[in-house]
């Protein structure tokens, strides 16, 4: 109990300082959590847009290490099948422990228009357990996004998490799924060195501006650098290991108040 | 067969320009208006004229100024410069011989060819036939169903113990709003139709109202020998630079920094549901030589809260939903009488307005200090003269009115083009304070033609290729106090955009504009209200881009405002992005957007137009923190027959339990609505 009640404690204040409600939105492999328009990287619970300019059908594991604690770590599952007229994804997200947890699975559809533009919807299924009544209550709805490439070098993105407000009422309580209005721009300086910028804002926090530089060193190695601010300034630093197939993302950023956030991918995709 | 299919792609595609360039300048022009008034726009004159014009393209080789302002996003040097060049090269020989023409960038061009061509599309006899007006007139038929799906305290019982008892009711009628129009037309010549509607709220078929609340309906015939025009029924009357008459909506401020004129003078059908705002009766205008005549006569019945034989204000809003609203309905009687004499030279025009008013009751206002020089009586005279003429680079423009007791009002300018790269514009404008008049509508700051004087400068630079650079400041001064200003006052607005449009498929704008105007401000510890300045300044950046059968806008908008001195500033921010499809092989367009908004206070409140069924408008008002989006469907079955669907919603997220006051007001953080038209072309 001493242990619930202390969790409780300290996710109460987080989320108070944490800018963003969105603790169920799994993070992005982009540094600063700059995904909503970076084309070259799709990852799960993103912009769905970014699933149009997937080449190649992937499939891929994520953990993200929340504050140095388990019970607020999300734990991630992605596919992306990618073929000649729509590409889709599957995805999977747990958060939580065993007295309260929410999971997220998701099938979502992209599709690159002449590689002027792409779309993207997927549908998102949130579940969160209640212990209080001993069930799950879920809700599905949908996440929108959109890219535009004004030249091969720029391009801009934009997307709606739950852009309908839908959250889930109990008899007791409701339970706020965030709602995230991001929109976003990618610049290549040189075909090693990208710009990222992204505003995000939820529709019940605090706006969060991010940017980042991810840097392409090696053809194996890239390394990325960023910071975003939601009432805190948050430096990111983060490495890419590129094995061929396989590719390896590692994040992490240092919050001044609630300290290091740490974010692992691994990726494997089955080129043509 | 290629060139058949050519043609059609081609003027399909022109029919798609049309009303993308229609719903931008609508965009572009209104959402500031809307602003500025803060009540619900008419659009609906425009819109049909502008139609009409892409169905009907002007023949630039015959085009007359008046038929080159139909085009709203025309300034009035292009206009000058369009008939010079005709006049000094003789008739162009094809379209692309636009470019040649000083002032017009791409952007212009790309506005205007939807609405022009170089040569007729077909000779017209002359003569009026039976069998013709049957045969080949166009019938329209438009009938519009719209309903808020959540439910409003007035159609709700006030006693909840006396559910059965209907007439507990504060609203008399359902929620659905109906409107059925049709209209017929036979080229430029004849014009025939009529419209019914019903507002939400209002009874309808039953023993309070036996048919539709509002029915309107006109005739009107065009150059039927020395008449121009013949109207009978409902029409709405502008001459001049509506200092005395000018009932359809007059160019204010805008990003069309150089419209600050009116355009489209003389006797028009009235064909909106706008139930107080156009004449009733018969006019005509004849044309002898260089001099035109109009005359009209009007005589309607007006809604007004009568009591002992007078009235203290009209009602004009149209709505007779509660008891109380239709006790006001049709109770005061106006009879108005006018005309206007214009004589035409090669560079001037000169006019002369005269409206006689008058009232059964007597209008009697509710005394207080604002209003102190408002009109009382049962009858008013006002009478004016505008002038245009062309002297070398410039033209001059103006009129000067005088009402009862001697109440004047003047508002003169000039355009100027010093070289092609330039356009300027000058205007100056003083409105007396006890200047009232019913039917005046002309450039200025406030909705009412008084107690105003200001000065305009506006101006337009294309320095490079694709880039446009507008501009306008204006200062004014208010001598007496104002509603809601008690004191004399003073503002001044000021406008920069920066239009680029690097290509065919892609533009974007910047928007700047920072405005400084007096209000008051009511404290609790104060015994009276005091006058502080208001700041507001906005930045807009629009992006409008298509590729293929997609085009998108991306729309990002942030406005400080600041309350008084000693108040801290307040920040409004929206963004949103539009989605449009038409499929190839499938007779549906879809629009869609999503739009977020965060503008915590009222003064940080954000506009943006919305596309929707024909003839509906929207330009939602938005403040608090929330979300908006909408989807707007159109359904072509075949040629004749076209439905268009529209969803929209807005869902807040700052805590709100409930949106709106008094009888509007709906339970809950959502509110919906759907509006369905149809439309049978026969």
């Amino acid at each position: 109990m001493k242990k619930h009640f202390c969790l409780f404690f300290v996710l109460s204040f987080s989320s108070l300082i944490f800018s963003q409600i969105s603790y169920i939105v799994p993070s992005s492999a982009s540094i600063a959590n700059t995904s909503v328009s970076n084309t070259h990287e799709w990852t799960a619970f993103q912009n769905p847009a970014m699933l149009g300019y997937g080449e190649n059908s992937e499939i891929g594991l994520q953990y993200e290490n929340r504050f140095l604690l388990s019970q607020i770590s999300t734990s991630s599952f992605q596919a992306l099948i990618a073929t000649p007229v729509v590409n889709s994804d599957i995805s999977l997200s747990y958060f939580g422990y065993s007295f309260y947890h929410e999971i997220i699975g998701a099938v979502g559809f992209g599709r690159n228009f002449s590689n002027k533009f792409s779309l993207g919807l997927r549908f998102n299924y949130y579940a969160a357990y209640f212990s209080a009544s001993n069930s799950y209550r879920g809700i599905l709805f949908p996440h929108l996004g959109f890219s535009y490439r004004f030249t091969p070098n720029f391009s801009i993105g934009c997307s709606a998490f739950n852009p309908f407000q839908m959250n889930i009422k109990t008899e007791t309580a409701e339970k706020q799924i965030p709602s995230v209005f991001s929109i976003g721009s990618e610049y290549y300086f040189t075909p090693e060195l990208i710009w990222l910028t992204q505003l995000d804002k939820e529709i019940s926090s605090n706006y969060r501006i991010a940017t980042g530089f991810e840097y392409q060193m090696l053809k194996a190695i890239s390394v990325k650098i960023g910071a975003y601010t939601a009432g805190y300034l948050v430096p990111c630093l983060g490495m890419g290991l590129n094995f061929g197939n396989l590719k390896l993302d590692f994040n992490a950023e240092l919050h001044p108040l609630l300290g290091l956030n740490s974010f692992v991918a691994l990726r494997h995709s089955f080129r043509k | 067969m290629v060139i058949i299919l050519l043609a059609v792609t081609q003027i399909k595609g022109k029919a798609q320009d049309a009303l993308s360039t229609i719903e931008q300048t609508i965009a572009d022009i209104f959402e500031q208006y809307q602003q500025e008034v803060e009540e619900e726009l008419d659009f609906n004159n425009f819109l049909e004229d502008l139609l009409f014009v892409a169905e009907n393209p002007i023949d630039l080789n015959r085009a007359t100024r008046e038929e080159l302002e139909k085009l709203p996003f025309l300034s009035d040097i292009q206009i000058e410069n369009i008939l010079y060049y005709l006049y000094q090269f003789g008739p162009m020989q094809t379209i692309y011989e636009l470019q040649l023409i000083d002032g017009l960038d791409m952007t212009d061009i790309r506005r205007m060819l939807p609405f022009v061509v170089v040569h007729p599309l077909k000779k017209e006899n002359p003569k009026l036939y039976w069998h013709d007006l049957l045969n080949y007139g166009k019938n329209d038929l438009y009938i519009r169903l719209d309903r808020k799906l959540e439910t409003k305290r007035g159609y709700l019982s006030i006693s909840p113990e006396k559910n059965s008892d209907v007439s507990s009711k504060p609203y008399l009628g359902d929620p659905f709003y109906n409107s059925i129009k049709y209209r017929y037309h036979f080229r430029d010549k004849i014009y025939f139709g009529f419209t019914t509607e019903k507002d939400p709220g209002e009874p309808f078929l039953d023993k309070i109202q036996t048919n539709y609340d509002f029915l309107s309906g006109y005739l009107q015939l065009n150059n039927i020998g020395k008449f121009k025009t013949i109207i009978l029924g409902d029409y709405r009357a502008n001459f001049g630079q509506g200092l005395v008459l000018r009932q359809e909506f007059s160019m204010g401020k805008s990003s069309y920094v150089m419209n600050v004129i009116p355009r489209g003078s003389g006797l028009k059908k009235y064909s909106s549901t706008d139930e107080y705002n156009f004449f009733r009766g018969l006019g005509t205008t004849l044309q002898l030589g260089n001099t035109e005549i109009s005359a009209f006569y009007s005589n309607k019945q007006i809604d007004g809260d009568t009591i002992q034989g007078c009235f203290s204000s009209i009602y004009k809003t149209g709505y007779h939903r509660t008891s109380n609203e239709f006790k006001k309905k049709k109770t005061v009687n106006q009879q108005v009488v006018g005309g206007n004499l214009t004589y035409y030279f090669p560079h001037l025009q000169i006019g002369a307005t005269v409206v006689h008013t008058l009232f059964n009751h007597f209008l009697e206002k509710e005394e207080t200090t604002y209003n102190h020089f408002y009109f009382s009586g049962n009858q008013q005279t006002t009478g004016g003269i505008n002038y245009r003429f062309r002297w070398k680079k410039l033209n001059f423009f103006g009129e000067t009115a005088l009402s009862n007791h001697f109440s004047w009002a003047t508002l003169n300018g000039c355009f100027f083009s010093p070289f092609s790269l330039l356009d300027i514009v000058v205007l100056y404008r003083n409105y007396s304070p006890d200047y009232d008049t019913f039917y005046a509508n002309a450039f200025s700051e406030s909705t009412r033609i008084n107690n105003e004087k200001g000065m305009y400068l506006g101006a337009e630079l294309r320095p490079i290729k694709n880039w446009k650079f507008s501009a306008y400041a204006d200062s004014y001064r208010f001598s007496w106090v104002k509603y809601r200003v008690d004191a004399p006052s003073f503002g001044n607005d000021y406008l920069l955009q920066v239009d680029f449009s690097p290509s065919r498929m892609v533009n974007m704008f910047w928007r700047l504009r920072y405005e400084e105007k007096q209000e008051n401000l009511s404290q609790d510890t104060s015994i009276m209200s005091f006058v502080v300045p208001l700041r507001k300044a906005s930045l807009r950046y629009q992006l409008n881009y298509v590729a293929g059968n997609f085009s998108f806008r991306t729309v990002l908008e942030g406005n400080l405002a600041q309350k008084s001195e000693e108040a801290s500033w307040t920040y409004g921010l929206t963004a949103y992005q539009d989605l449009s499809y038409e499929f190839r092989s499938f007779p549906l367009r879809l629009d869609f957007r999503y739009q977020f908004f965060d503008a915590t206070s009222y003064e940080n409140r954000v506009y943006a137009y919305e596309k929707d069924v024909l003839y509906a408008f929207s330009i939602p008002m938005n403040y608090g923190l929330g979300s908006r989006y909408y989807l707007n469907l159109r359904y072509k079955f075949n040629h004749q027959l076209s439905c268009w669907l529209k969803f929209a919603q807005t869902v807040y997220a700052d805590g709100r339990t409930t949106i709106g006051s008094g009888y509007e007001l709906i339970q809950g953080n959502r509110k919906s609505d759907i509006r369905f038209l149809l439309h049978y072309k026969f």
